[in-house]
This record gives C-alpha cells, structure tokens and sequence, in this order.
C-alpha cells in the first residue's frame, strides 16, 4: 500500500512542502547517523513517535506505517543478523524503520501536488543546465500513480494464463505484461495529452 | 457562418491500414453520435478532432481552430473522456487528479480549490476528494475522469466508449451526465444506439469511410439494418 496524503488540519499540515521536506530530510539524515547501539535504536524510535506526535499525525498512524513497512523490517534484520551481531543488526533495522516512516511524515501532510510544486520550485535553478522541473514533477507524479494500474495489469495477466492452464513462468508472464503495460504507457499518454500536457 | 466542425478530404493512415479515407463533412449540431463497427475509424475520427492523431492529407477546423498547428490552442477548447478509465488517472487522490487538469492554466490557489470543489460536487465525488484515485471503482472513475475534463470548461468535449467498461447503472449516469443541457458541443462516439438516439445528429463510419450523417433514428436503423447477417 502506497503512503497516501491523510486528511489534517495541524501547523504540521499547514507548514508549506519546501521547508518541511527539507527539516524532514535533516532528521532522518541524524537518525540514519546514529551509531549502532541500543541506546540509539532506543533514541531513533523516540524522535519517530515525537514526531509522529509533534507533527500531530499521531501514535495510530504511526502504528500503520510500521505494520506497512513490516516486510522491509523483517527482510532487513534477517539480512543484518545474518552478517553482524545482534546490537547493530537490531539498531540498523529500526534505523532504517524510523528513516522510512519518519519520511513518510511528508506525504501523509502534503498534498502530492504542493509536493510538486514545491519539486518544481525547487528545481527551478537548474533549468540553466536543460533540466525541465515541470516534467520531472509530472514524471514522479505518474511514477506514483502508476505503481497501482502495474500491480492489477499483472494480476490480470497471470489470472488471464491460470484461467487459460498457462503454467506460471518468467518469460510467459513478462511477455503479456510488456504488452499490456506498452498498451497502458499509449493511453495514458494520449490522456495527457488531452489533459493539456505537451 | 463556419460551421464549428469541417473536414476536407481527411485521410489517416496508420502504419500499414488507413483508419480513415476521404472524409469530408460538416457539423454545427450540439451533440454528434459517432457510430460504427470496431475498426470502422470512429474512435480515430474522435482522436483526430482531440488532436492525438494528425491527418495524413486533408484538412480540418475545429471551433475555428487548425488542431495540427494550434494544438496549444486546440487544448483550451476540447476535453477528451477515454474509455478505460484506469488510463486516465495522473495524480494520487481524487481531488488531485481533478487539479492536475488546472495546472497549465495557472490559476491562483484559492480559485483552483474552488473550481474543484464545484466539479467534485457536480460529479458527486466530493465525499471521495481524499480517496485513492485507483481505490474507486469502474464508474467512479470514470466520473473522475469526466471531472477532470470538464473543470477546464471545453467548448467540446469528445467521449470515446466513455461507457464501454461500465455496467448498467454507471452507464447510465456518466450518459446522463454528458448529454445533460449545457453549452458545450459533445462528440461522443459510441456501440449504444440508445444513446446515439439521444443525440441531435448521428455520424456512421464503415471501413474508414463515412457513409452517413443525418437523423440519429435513420442513422441507428441504417446501421443496424447493415448488421443483419
């Protein structure tokens, strides 16, 4: 499940995309440059519920985005504990957990197109060098949207075999859901188009 | 006067098949059914109009416009409503998809939210203005889609199958919803001859060619005589 903007009326909310991407990103960068110990693993889940509550999101949405973001934790300590001993193997997964759900504080505040508005200010500088901020923004925003429409294409096209005795494979599902996805990136661009997008 | 749709001699090609071959016509009536059997060119005579596709010869005007050299301005007058609806998602939540067709016109942040605000409410997707734009269904979507071509208040909107994917009931209310009076001029290509009977005249293509324009009632029955097998 994608992280979607969740309805809110706190400052947290109303503080504008630009600053507020930019002091998320410092604490995350202090909470990633946190050493390896318990007392920090400790230290990197406070400052994710402080913030959780300082931002006035709250515990139980923090709780969804930890149980979102479950595989990833479990994926990560099986990997750590694999190569590293407990402490830092413990440390660096809730590391990585606060890093993740601590980001997620801006989508759940931000409307996606004050994000990318924000993206395109932002950007702005840089179209000295050619960069065009305008599409950049336009091509995350499709990234997000499409991420969903891919998901059911697959289903459908895996659903389409099973239902024609296709045993599942590599190759036989890549192929029709090339096609489908091609066939999908096609309409998808005339929509644009007729949304007013060159 | 200019009538607000002429086409001289407009023949597309594309890659081996040509989609449309030698159509001339003009209309000036509001609503324009365009029907025919799959392959027959409507959908490439609305994306044509819609300026997704340009004639290979010929020539074309609408609303005054050339849609191969003004297609700036071809995008203020037109909105185009797809049949499946999934493809015309852009943004993330409903309210967003809805804002994302207001961007190029740079409008101030106050009269934005409102424009959206109304077209939610006209389309009955304001409870739904923070939802997962994919989370809805076929006909929700479908409506969203209709919002965000409306909000930019075209002078002609051009539906391709806009119901194709939907059942019954949805059908009935995103038709209900384009053919409601208003000042718009409608073009909606469509496999329903009840609806094509709604409008005020019926275009007929077969094979590419246009092979009539008149009464929608005559057009229907011509057409479904021509089915018989």
């Amino acid at each position: 499940m994608l992280t979607l903007y969740r309805p809110g009326t706190s400052w947290f909310y109303r503080a504008p995309a630009g600053p507020k991407a930019f002091a998320l990103l410092l604490v995350v960068l202090g909470v990633s440059l946190l050493p390896s110990t318990y007392s920090c693993a400790a230290l990197a889940g406070g400052v994710t519920v402080l913030a959780y509550l300082v931002s006035g999101v709250g515990l139980v949405e923090l709780g969804r985005q930890v149980v979102g973001v479950r595989w990833i934790i479990v994926i990560t300590l099986a990997f750590q504990v694999l190569f590293v001993p407990m402490e830092p193997a413990i440390a660096n997964t809730a590391r990585v957990t606060a890093a993740i759900v601590i980001a997620a504080l801006l989508v759940l505040t931000t409307r996606v197109a004050d994000l990318l508005d924000a993206l395109e200010r932002g950007l702005r500088p840089f179209i000295r060098f050619g960069l065009d901020p305008a599409r950049i923004a336009l091509v995350l925003a499709v990234a997000i949207t499409t991420v969903p429409v891919l998901t059911r294409l697959a289903v459908g096209v895996r659903e389409a075999q099973r239902a024609r005795g296709v045993r599942a494979g590599l190759v036989s599902f890549v192929i029709p859901f090339l096609v489908v996805s091609l066939k999908h990136a096609d309409e998808l661009g005339d929509a644009l188009t007729a949304r007013g997008v060159n | 006067m200019t009538a607000p749709i002429i086409l001289n001699n407009v023949s597309v090609r594309l890659g081996e098949s040509l989609a449309l071959d030698d159509v001339s016509l003009r209309l000036d009536q509001q609503r324009i059914a365009v029907i025919g059997s799959n392959g027959s060119g409507k959908s490439t005579f609305a994306r044509l109009l819609g300026g997704l596709v340009p004639p290979t010869t010929g020539s074309l005007s609408v609303h005054g416009v050339d849609p191969v050299t003004q297609s700036k301005e071809l995008r203020r007058l037109v909105g185009v409503v797809f049949s499946n609806p999934d493809a015309q998602i852009i943004m993330p939540t409903v309210a967003e998809d809805a804002a994302f067709s207001l961007r190029g016109e740079k409008l101030p942040k106050a009269e934005s939210a409102e424009r959206v605000r109304i077209a939610l409410e006209e389309f009955g997707l304001t409870d739904l203005a923070d939802r997962a734009a994919h989370d809805l269904s076929g006909g929700q979507k479908q409506l969203l889609a209709l919002c965000g071509a409306v909000i930019r208040r075209p002078q002609l909107m051009i539906a391709d199958e806009p119901t194709a994917y939907l059942d019954a009931r949805n059908s009935r209310l995103i038709a209900n919803h384009l053919l409601a009076p208003n000042d718009r001029r409608l073009v909606l290509v469509t496999h329903d001859l009840t609806l094509a009977e709604r409008c005020d005249v019926a275009v007929l293509f077969e094979n590419g060619r246009l092979t009539g324009v008149g009464d929608p009632a005559e057009i229907a029955a011509r057409y479904e005589a021509s089915l018989q097998c």
